[in-house]
């Protein structure tokens, strides 16, 4: 397992250094000079040109970049446009708020999703199957801030069973933690879940065909210890494929649920970052995401290797 | 779904994609998409929303009863009435001619984005896919690094550099997008090119631009469809967040999304507002995803009617079972010894059909095997030998039925059985092995755990106990260094390996009848010999029954004591294997035996009979090998024939008596 992780980390490399790269260009994309963006219409030249050199844009390309590279593997993402604040501080601070929510979304996905797969597959073409197919087909249709409103409306505005808008850090209160983040992980949740399900459904109805469930039946396993044991180990390799994109994607989603329930995580950050075209908030922003998406992809990559044997290194 | 997703539709290419002469017989297709595609119960709903949205996007002035952007300050926030069907907002405007506008605002969304993905994405897809080597390296690189990163920040960079509004956001998706439409052509390129490859011969001196456009282009269209309309889902969806998010569309612009942010602001009060706008999203996306579904599943060959499901195997239901009217005759056996291992009396097994008659795969088979016997079971494949043996344990495929007068394993009838007791029997009364024992074994799991399992819950061993029986049992089956090899996956096991700890696992509870179902058919010929010696010894060792599927005659003569010969669903003749060598009674095995000496390796033994086996269903009324039979006069197709049960050497055969057939050396 170790040396996987260490193989998986190593192919890591080069997809984090284009990102960079990518994410870094936008400074010189951006049309007109950042500098003027920064002190606004009415600045003199003086002004601007002293802005200009502070953000070091008179260095060529390949200086800055280094520059900004090193200071960034350093842990020094750089400060806002418009105000002093260190975009590391800044994003660190609100990466925990994001992140437990996706977590949670993707507990809700992966229970909802599984479970429902797993239902469906028992009885290929039963009522079971085409409830959940249509769930499913539902649950991928519904924008996931719709979903957010609406469970809003019913679950904290008319019955109060969850508080509409906040959200209080696990640290402080596990109780009001989880309340707090219910609604938006469902809302979140329920697209994953679709797609999970959908998966599991035809991963599991492709399993439950193979030689080796016929001959664990045959030998007089239960029904249930073959399909929760044997079958589902096998089951979940293409699931666990989805799973890592999905994660990707809640990440990205949690920025907009975020909204509807006023919470402040990076969504709000990146938002207003957009906006004023912040552009080292916007860079901290990704960087940070596309770093914890590696180490998500490096998880999964891992449990595959888990539930597969022929994928682990010998 | 969640926003801004490339991977949504289908990325890469189709596994089974269209051969090259897709082009020729295009027409044919055509008709058979369109049948396939409008059999689908969702796609005339869905059509019709999709085309509302059309409507309502292009003639929005003349449809909306308001303008949009008209406000009222004396009838904010109302619910539907006669004058506002649907409500006005916050600002008094009315919520119908908004949605009627955001329509229009769909249309414009899709196309730019759309347009985007497309005219960026095809052609680099295009082009790196026919030049490889370093182009498409480096620009793979790059789509993979944009891929990793989550859709939403893609497009929050872009709209970083361009800017906010409804055209630089699409422009911004449409980036995101092309990716998928990037790798779908150049998956298709590399595909083409392969085949280029191999027909070589028939191309030389074909120009690129011939290439393109009568090799790819007609290949790419239909999954370029689907991505397509895939993706417009997507973009809908991405779009409302992004204008949700204030990214896209400005207020007090009508659309969908920025209707769910004055929604979002006034959700305590007036909740009503979210809900046009909400199900008008949710209910476009599903109808493109559903007309994207379709149309996916009418391409191509067919997916949706080839994929016939094999579903789980399910245990017998006790009340299918019991005697159903069969001739008296065929009840009373003769020469069944009292303490058989196997008893099958009267077996039907059916299947539901699509026309509503039970399809019969298997009908009437009756056959016995003695403790240390092994009975052989013949025929080609699809005449119903391993369907007969799967009913044995009561695990014939779903939706088939097995019916049987009874099916005795050591005196027990299974037949007759509750779910309970049947998966008591299995194992433990008899147990079965494979064809393919690479795949007949879990891969997920280390083999000796595979053993010990069933000796854990079968005979109810402790951890240790059932580990060390377990390396017994692969030591017994002739596995080297069997402590070692426990810990070993089946992928690290040759197919000879394999079936040996297959057999370990049949014969860990002692079976009193293993069912070996062409247990060798898989091997190589020099491991099928070896493992059959294994069968026979440990068959002499326990004392066990063996019913011996397959098509080989080599291997019945090689291993089995007697052979039931099975034709299309039923036993035509059985015998001692001696005896039905000597002197096949019945003009199939004598076509069989004659396939024998010409066969040059197994699998085309039976090739020396004119004909083929008729499929279940279309079994003629008489004798069910006449179209086939030499011998065939009009006696033998009056009616059907039964088996000669009184003879110690049966046979299915009116003409058994008078004919003199020629056996095998
Ligand atoms: S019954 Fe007639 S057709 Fe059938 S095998 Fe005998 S001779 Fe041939």
């Amino acid at each position: 397992m170790l040396k996987l992780a260490a193989q998986r980390l190593v192919a890591l490399v080069p997809l984090l250094f284009i990102v960079s790269l990518l994410t870094f260009s936008i400074t010189d994309l951006l049309p007109g000079n950042p500098a003027e963006l920064i002190v606004g219409d009415d600045a003199t030249q003086e002004q601007v040109d002293l802005v200009h050199e502070r953000l070091g844009l008179d260095q060529p390309w390949p200086q800055r970049y280094w520059d900004w590279l090193t200071n960034a593997l350093g842990g020094d993402l750089g400060t806002s446009f418009f105000n002093s604040v260190e975009v590391t501080d800044a994003v660190l601070l609100r990466l925990p708020v994001t992140l437990s929510l996706t977590l949670a979304a993707v507990v809700v996905a992966l229970f909802i999703g599984i479970g429902a797969g797993l239902i469906a597959a028992l009885r290929p073409g039963g009522w079971t199957d085409r409830a959940a197919t249509a769930g499913a087909t539902v649950g991928q249709a519904l924008p996931n801030f719709w979903l957010a409103l609406i469970l809003a409306v019913v679950f904290a505005v008319k019955i109060r069973w969850f508080p509409a808008t906040g959200y209080t850090p696990l640290t402080e209160s596990p109780g009001a933690w989880l309340r707090s983040i219910t609604l938006p992980a469902i809302a979140l949740g329920v697209g994953a879940a679709a797609i999970l399900a959908r998966q599991t459904r035809s991963a599991m109805v492709g399993v439950l065909q193979t030689d080796y469930v016929r001959a664990a039946r045959a030998q007089g396993l239960s029904a249930r210890r073959v399909v929760l044991k044997h079958a589902l180990k096998n089951a979940m390799l293409p699931v666990v494929t989805v799973l890592a994109f999905q994660v990707t994607v809640l990440l990205g989603g949690a920025i907009i649920v975020e909204q509807v329930f006023a919470v402040n995580g990076l969504g709000s950050l990146a938002v207003t970052a957009v906006r004023r075209q912040d552009v080292p908030l916007v860079q901290g922003v990704v960087i940070i995401s596309v770093i914890v998406v590696v180490l998500v992809q490096l998880a999964t990559d891992l449990l595959y290797g888990y539930l597969n044997p022929k994928a682990r290194p010998s | 779904m969640t926003l801004v997703s490339p991977d949504s539709g289908p990325g890469a290419p189709p596994a089974s994609r269209p051969g090259a002469g897709a082009a020729s017989d295009l027409l044919g297709s055509r008709q058979r998409f369109a049948r396939r595609f409008f059999a689908k119960r969702a796609v005339i709903p869905a059509s019709l929303i999709v085309l509302a949205v059309l409507v309502a996007g292009i003639f929005a002035p003349w449809l909306a009863p308001y303008d949009p952007l008209d406000q009222s300050l004396l009838d904010t926030m109302q619910g539907p009435s006669w004058e506002h069907w649907l409500g006005t907002d916050d600002l008094g405007r009315d919520v119908l001619s908004r949605l009627i506008f955001g329509a229009r605002i769909v249309l414009i969304a899709v196309a730019q984005a759309m347009t985007v993905a497309v005219v960026i994405g095809v052609p680099i897809g295009l082009f790196i896919g026919y030049m490889g080597g370093w182009w498409d390296r480096i620009v793979m690189r790059v789509v993979e690094a944009v891929i990793s990163v989550p859709g939403i920040m893609v497009v929050i960079v872009i709209i970083t550099v361009l800017g906010t509004g409804l055209t630089k956001a699409m422009i911004a998706l449409g980036l995101l997008f092309s990716t998928a439409f990037l790798r779908l052509a150049r998956g298709l390129v590399i595909a083409e090119r392969e085949e280029l490859y191999v027909r070589a011969a028939r191309v030389v001196g074909a120009g690129t631009g011939r290439i393109v456009r009568k090799q790819i282009l007609p290949n790419i269209a239909a999954p370029l469809i689907v991505q397509f309309t895939l993706t417009t889902a997507a973009v809908l969806l991405a779009e409302a967040g992004l204008s949700f998010l204030g990214l896209a569309v400005q207020p007090p612009d009508a659309s969908w999304g920025t209707m769910l942010t004055t929604a979002s602001r006034f959700i305590n009060l007036h909740p009503w507002l979210a809900l046009p706008p909400g199900i008008a999203i949710a209910l476009v996306v599903l109808a493109v995803n559903l007309l994207g579904d379709a149309i996916r599943d009418s391409i191509g060959r067919g997916v949706g009617e080839t994929a016939t499901l094999r579903p789980a195997a399910r245990d017998f239901s006790a009340a299918g079972t019991g005697a159903d009217g069969a001739p008296a005759s065929q009840r009373e056996r003769t020469g069944v010894p009292s303490d058989a291992a196997l008893v099958i009396s009267s077996l039907d097994v059916q299947f539901p059909s699509p026309r509503g008659v039970p399809l019969t795969v298997v009908s009437d088979v009756s056959l016995h095997v003695r403790p240390g016997e092994t009975l052989g079971l013949v025929g080609e494949s699809g005449c119903g030998k391993s369907v007969t043996a799967m009913a044995v344990l009561g695990l014939v495929p779903e939706p088939g039925a097995a019916t049987a007068e009874a099916i005795l394993v050591g005196g027990q009838d299974v037949a007759a059985m509750s779910r309970r007791d049947l998966q008591h029997i299995r194992g433990t009364q008899a147990a079965a092995i494979f064809q393919d024992p690479t795949t007949s074994l879990n891969p997920a799991f280390r083999i000796g755990d595979q053993l010990s399992e069933i000796l854990r819950i079968k005979r109810g061993m402790t951890r240790k106990a059932s580990r060390r029986r377990a390396v017994e049992l692969l030591e017994m089956v002739g596995i080297p260094d069997a402590a070692a090899r426990a810990r070993a996956f089946p992928h690290e096991l040759s197919g000879g390996m394999a079936q040996r700890v297959a057999i370990a696992r049949a014969l860990s509870c002692e079976p009193k009848l293993l069912i070996a179902d062409e247990p060798t058919t898989a091997l190589d010929v020099t491991v099928q010999a070896e493992v059959l010696a294994l069968l026979r010894d440990l068959q002499r060792e326990l004392g066990m029954g063996m019913l011996f599927i397959t098509h080989d005659l080599a291997v019945v003569a090689d291993i089995c004591d007697r052979a039931a010969v099975m034709y299309a669903g039923e036993i035509v003749e059985e015998a001692e294997v001696t005896e039905l060598f000597a002197n096949p009674r019945h003009p199939y095995t004598e076509g069989l035996l004659g396939a024998v000496p010409q066969a040059a390796h197994r699998g085309t033994a039976l090739r020396a009979i004119p004909g083929v086996v008729p499929q279940p269903g279309e079994w003629p009324t008489g004798c069910r090998f006449a179209p086939r039979c030499p011998y065939s006069t009009t006696q033998c197709t009056a009616a059907p024939v039964e088996i000669d049960v009184q003879h110690a050497h049966q046979a299915r055969c009116v003409r058994a008596a008078e004919l003199t057939l020629d056996g095998a050396e």
